[in-house]
């Protein structure tokens, strides 16, 4: 090395010189790399800190890079760089930023630990990473793992074709890194070298280039548990969810049937995440924790009350991975949509489950795509996290852009286990699915009608009745007989608010018509809802600072405010209630009032006859539920 | 306990319906408001009672015959908790669970 002589290097100098270098140095951990410097156009302060830049980034460097820099390696500093580029390579020659030195002299003390000493450091290490990636020994941006961490996913419809655009925008440590792959390896090293929190920001990431290098910096110790962002949480609940890995048994591919209303085989593709209790061991128990259980669902993001196909194929809704409620999810699909659920465990190692919720945290708080209905729905993003989050799978060919291809695939490569449905009655008792609550109408309403001699045949025919003219028979009914028609009421009342809302769709949107004083209310609360659900759909958005996963710090802010905001969301949302239901016609006011009746007579009449017939009460077992 | 879902899933039947369930927004926020005001108030374990009604009152209904993962969990939890619990049956626990 020959630092600070000017002008061109002399072989004759550099051997005698690299001997004492290498006895005075010979208690570091690793020979320094031979960057030469151009020193040319540096004053001597200059020329000092240069060298000591040079020094302090190569140090920095893992070992297996630094031994293999190229000594080749011209370092000189200019004054005509674009703005804001620090520094480029040109050939063998790192052309760097010359004001960069002169802060690197002013930064005072403090070492390399401070931070006035990092755009010097970065600007080289950046570099350096170029030169690194391009040498045989790098090929970091052509390798297709790295293309997966980073985001540069496989598209759907070609095998091993990948997307041209990095759609993980959301909690970028630097904008720079989406340019191209090279970029996102030259920033990322940077902060893989320089940040002692990018082990906990970047995990997986963190874990790649260590493997690369074979070490890495010492960096901070890392908390357990990730963070997602639960908009959903129960009130008086943080919404933010620190989810253990270790506490998750399994992982289920969650598929939501076709029914026939929709005439559609296409279904929803989701992830059921089997968390055990605290407390219980991880294990088959685990699958009856039902409270504890997630599941993550890619969905597009809505900002309306009516989803337009042509804003859906064109890729105009935003796609987000939303974190849920399994009892949320089953209650939605099965009472409200009437369709199956079907949970088929995935043939997952625990280290897998790990790396799968890593890259789920990772998609959570960073990906910012486009859904599109053929190209980039359920399915497919379903399936491109799977195939980012376990490197095996990879391996597989399991591309579908259908919820029950990707299933079809997965059962075939051995991955899907479906043998838990052969059994239909085992299946629906431990949860490997769940079936439509209309599955057992005519059989609850055969029940009823046996016991009560009703005049309807069918159970469509009594659903059709107005609810008063059901009320008379909810009275006399056995215990079997009331629960059955407890259901049918339930189901009748969830049919009346579908009707409800198909008047409020047609009332609501902003371009319909007929706007009195009441609907334009009601409308901007919608708008105040739909605001504050986007806000929390998208978590990067309430955390304007730092990067990647979010850390203590952070985590502890973001828990304040989005606990803040969701309790705003419940109390818009109740409002929104009320105002929309002072909307509706007064017949289906009328209707729905009778409903609640009906309903609360029913529950009334299960709790005489429980009383009556001398039943267990669970208000005196320990755990009694307390209802509120 | 079931409430009104005016806007759960508003958005869920207008489009292309084989879509449905990949919609969120109006869908994902309000309905999930829904079910979190109807449930708001209870602890996690006693939820997994509460939240097993509808499976009791199928499982009493049809003596016996349907039986679901809810209800699963409520009368595990219950016998886990309750050494009185594990002396009755399940018939005994579900009809229990659906007079709440």
């Amino acid at each position: 090395m020959n630092l600070g002589a000017g002008g061109a290097t002399r072989p004759r100098r550099v051997l005698p010189w690299l001997a004492g270098w290498l006895l005075a140095c010979a208690t570091t951990l690793h020979a320094a790399p031979q960057l030469q410097l151009d020193g040319e156009a540096l004053t001597p302060p200059q020329a000092e800190a240069a060298r000591e830049v040079l020094d302090a980034a190569v140090r920095r460097l893992p070992r297996t890079w630094a031994d293999a820099l190229d000594p080749g390696i011209v370092v000189e500093w200019r004054d005509d760089l674009p703005p804001d580029i620090h520094g480029r390579l040109r050939g063998e020659r790192l052309l760097l930023r010359r004001t960069l030195l002169d802060d690197w002299i002013a930064r005072g003390a403090g070492g390399d630990a401070n931070p006035a000493t990092r755009p010097a450091l970065a600007a080289v290490i950046h570099e350096l990473a170029h030169v690194h990636d391009r040498s045989p020994r790098g090929g970091l941006s052509r390798d297709p793992r790295l293309l997966d961490l980073a985001g540069w996913q496989v598209g759907p419809l070609r095998f091993g074709l990948r997307l041209s655009r990095n759609h993980f925008t959301d909690r970028s440590p630097d904008a720079y890194e989406l340019e191209d792959p090279a970029e996102f390896v030259a920033v990322n090293l940077e902060h893989f070298l320089l940040d002692p929190g990018y082990a906990c920001r970047r995990p997986a990431l963190h874990r790649y280039f260590t493997a690369h290098f074979g070490s890495a910096p010492p960096h901070v110790q890392c908390a357990a548990d990730l963070p997602f962002l639960q908009p959903d949480a129960d009130a008086g609940q943080t919404p933010l969810l620190e989810l253990d890995p270790a506490r998750v048994y399994a992982v289920d591919y969650l598929l939501a049937e076709g029914n026939d209303r929709a005439m559609s085989r296409w279904g929803h593709t989701m992830l059921r995440l089997v968390v055990c209790a605290p407390g219980r061991p991880r294990g088959p128990d685990c699958r009856l924790d039902l409270a504890e259980h997630r599941v993550l669902s890619f969905r597009a993001f809505v900002d309306d009350v009516q989803v337009s196909s042509w804003r859906g194929l064109t890729g105009d809704y935003p796609s987000r991975l939303f974190v849920l409620p399994l009892r949320q999810v089953v209650d939605e699909y099965t009472k409200v949509e009437l369709r199956g659920l079907q949970s088929i465990p995935l043939r997952l190692s625990g280290e897998e489950i790990a790396r799968l919720l890593e890259r789920a945290a990772r998609v959570h708080w960073s990906y910012d795509g486009r859904y599109r209905f053929i190209t980039n729905n359920c399915a497919v993003e379903t399936w491109k996290l799977l195939h980012d989050g376990v490197p095996r799978l990879t391996n597989e060919r399991l591309s579908s852009i259908t919820p029950h291809g990707l299933l079809r695939k997965l059962a075939h490569a051995g991955i899907a286990d479906t043998s838990v449905l052969d059994d239909p009655v085992a299946a629906l008792r431990a949860g490997y699915r769940f079936a439509p609550a209309n599955a057992h109408y005519q059989a609850m309403f055969d029940v009823a009608r046996g016991a009560l001699q009703l005049p309807q045949h069918k159970v469509e025919d009594w659903l059709a009745l107005a609810p008063g003219q059901r009320a008379p028979w909810l009275e006399r009914g056995d215990l079997r007989a009331s629960a059955a028609l407890l259901l049918l009421e339930e189901a009748a009342q969830r049919r009346e608010e579908l009707l409800a809302r198909d008047e409020l769709k047609r009332l609501l949107p902003d371009h319909a018509e007929d706007a009195d004083a009441a609907t334009g209310e009601a409308r901007a609360r919608l708008r105040a809802v739909l605001e504050l659900e986007g806000l929390l759909s998208r978590p990067a958005a309430l955390l304007p600072s730092g990067y990647g996963l979010p850390q203590r710090a952070e985590r502890d802010a973001l828990a304040a405010d989005a606990q803040l905001r969701a309790a705003q969301l419940r109390e818009q949302d109740r409002r929104l209630h009320d105002e929309a239901r002072a909307l509706l016609t007064p017949q289906r006011r009328a209707r729905l009032a009778s409903i609640d009746d009906n309903l609360a007579l029913l529950g009334e009449r299960l709790r005489r006859l429980h009383h009556e017939g001398g039943g267990l009460q669970l208000e005196q077992l320990q755990a009694r539920p307390q209802v509120h | 306990m079931p409430r009104l879902l005016l806007l759960a899933a508003l958005a869920m039947f207008s489009i292309a319906p084989a879509m449905a369930g990949s919609f969120a927004g109006s869908s994902a926020g309000a309905s999930s408001a829904g079910s979190s005001a109807s449930s708001g108030s209870t602890s996690g374990p006693d939820k997994v009672v509460l939240q097993a009604r509808d499976d009791a009152a199928g499982f009493v209904a049809s003596d016996g015959r349907i039986r679901g993962a809810m209800l699963e969990a409520a009368l595990r939890h219950l016998r886990d908790a309750d050494p009185r619990a594990r002396q009755a049956s399940d018939m005994e626990l579900a009809r229990a669970i659906l007079a709440q």
